[in-house]
């Protein structure tokens, strides 16, 4: 994997955020290339979700700098609608609009946005509908599907604008058991494809079986950024070993 | 003792003129709400996106013409457009249409506020996934906000149209010959109250019925169509 620093699709130096005097971010330096696999995990109120956020200019961060796919997030409208172009994000909460049918949901975008034309975008939706192999429910309204499937739907919708990295913000936690794992295959077909991602998720074994990085976050910092088997079997801070004995102990 | 109720209840409805003046009552005060409704809607629409997009100086204008409009009775507003403004501009008007301008403008306040707190309720995540998606500004408004403002306040909406209708008697004040006005026209030549009354309400009940179910089936048609 090529590790030169024009290579990077999401650079982030010093950044900090603040949410009114409460600092969700501490001067976070991340580095992610094109192709790598993110997972971030940490305790609740550590800041993940907060940092992805950044990424698409949903949170905009009061100093440091971000650049995404070459695009510095300057807080500018034009600036983050460039970065959105290239960057999908999947919700706890699917927010899929409720509606809007399936392939809908699918082809607002990319019809919206002037990306493709409406032929073209059914046909990209039923192909990515099908992707996360659920082509039979394109007519349906969101409502009418179970959990599990429509995450995959959130996740064919963000497909559907091809973008070069998915942020995925823990797209699991709102599932029952036995639908997390249909969500977690897609997941890992789309790592198997090669897509950048970001996932904050505490799916430990989707974890170790896909991500290229761990990272560890405490209090809005980044405290540990290590491939899986050595944050699993050696974690560097007390903090990270609390969380996973917390984590493995359920 | 006898009752003045009698045999003689349906006399009322021997009288070819009554029945006509009837009629053409309901049908006056239903095609007035229901061009009044139309007309008012729009405005409303217009009003409560000025509102939602905070555009300057016409948000505020907005906002004072709605709480204006709410906070001020139907009959004074009615009594304003057909005696106050014409004597300011000189302007006559068939009764009906002072009618239609006052209804018009009663309703818009009415369902522009029901409109602006729908837009502003639209839920964050929809908001989010929306912006994640790139969509512009415009695409949010016309494909998520104002969709799902329509489904969610539809029965708000609607029973608040419903309302404004049983309040359009009031225009028989200033001389539209409304149903209202033709109930008060028998009862002045007839003196049978009750009966007069008792028919008023039955006709004010179906039209109302007749409009709500009207409203429903269009919606079951559209929009409905849309909620899982
Ligand atoms: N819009 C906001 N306004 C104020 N404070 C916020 C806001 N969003 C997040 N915070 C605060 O920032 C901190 C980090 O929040 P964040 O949602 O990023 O945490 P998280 O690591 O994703 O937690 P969780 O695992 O519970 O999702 C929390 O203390 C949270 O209360
Ligand atoms: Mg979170």
């Amino acid at each position: 994997m090529p590790k030169n620093a024009e290579d990077a699709i999401v650079k982030m130096e010093k950044v900090n955020k603040w949410f009114d005097d409460f600092q969700a971010i501490c001067d976070v330096d991340l580095t992610i290339f094109e192709g790598e696999r993110i997972v971030i995990c940490g305790p609740s109120g550590s800041g993940k979700s907060t940092l992805i956020r950044c990424l698409n200019g949903l949170e905009q961060h009061q100093s440091g700098t971000i650049t995404v796919h070459g695009t510095e997030l300057t807080g500018k409208d034009s600036a983050v609608r460039q970065v959105r172009e290239n960057v999908g994000m999947v919700f706890q909460q699917f927010n899929l609009f409720p509606h809007l049918t399936v392939l809908e949901n699918c082809t607002l975008a990319p019809i919206s946005n002037g990306k493709l034309d409406e032929n073209a975008a059914h046909e990209k939706a039923m192909e990515y509908l099908e992707r996360v192999q659920i082509p039979e429910q394109a007519d349906k309204l969101p409502g009418q599907l179970s959990g599990g499937q429509q995450q995959r739907v959130a996740i064919a919708r963000a497909l559907c604008m091809e973008p070069k990295l998915m942020l995925f913000d823990e797209p699991t936690s709102a599932l029952d058991p036995e639908m997390i794992k249909e969500v977690l295959d897609t997941m890992v077909s789309l790592a198997e494809d090669g897509m950048s991602m970001i996932c904050v998720t505490h799916e430990l074994n989707f974890a170790k079986s896909v991500a290229h990085r761990i990272i560890f976050m405490d209090n809005g910092r980044i405290v540990e950024d290590q491939p899986p088997d050595d944050f699993f079997e050696r974690p560097k801070s007390a903090r990270a070993k609390l969380f996973l004995d917390q984590i493995l102990s359920h | 003792m006898r009752s003045s109720l009698d045999l003689r209840f349906f006399e009322l409805y021997r009288s070819q003129e009554y029945l006509g003046l009837l009629l053409d009552g309901a049908l006056i005060s239903l095609g007035l709400t229901v061009a009044a409704g139309i007309a008012g809607f729009m405005v409303a629409f217009a009003l409560a996106a000025l509102r939602f997009w905070k555009v300057p100086v016409l948000d505020y204008m907005a906002a004072a013409y709605i709480d204006f409009i709410r906070n001020t009775p139907l009959i004074v507003q009615l009594f304003f457009i057909a005696f106050g403004l014409p004597m300011l501009f000189g302007y006559v008007w068939p009764f009906w249409c002072h009618a239609l301008f006052a209804l018009t403008i009663n309703f818009s306040g009415y369902f522009a506020e029901i409109l602006r707190s729908g837009f502003a309720s639209t839920q964050k995540g929809q908001l989010e996934a929306a912006a994640a998606l790139n969509l512009s500004n415009s695409t949010i408004f016309k494909s998520i906000i104002v969709p799902q403002t329509l489904i969610k306040m539809f029965p708000s909406l609607s029973s608040q149209f419903i309302f404004l209708f049983l309040t359009t008697g009031v225009i028989s004040e200033i001389g539209v010959e409304d149903l209202t006005h033709a109930g008060l026209y028998i009862d002045s030549r007839t003196f049978r109250s009750f009966e007069v009354f008792i028919t008023l309400t039955a006709l004010y009940v179906a039209l109302a019925l007749t409009l709500k179910a009207g409203l429903q089936y269009l919606f079951a048609r559209t929009l409905g169509r849309r909620m899982a």
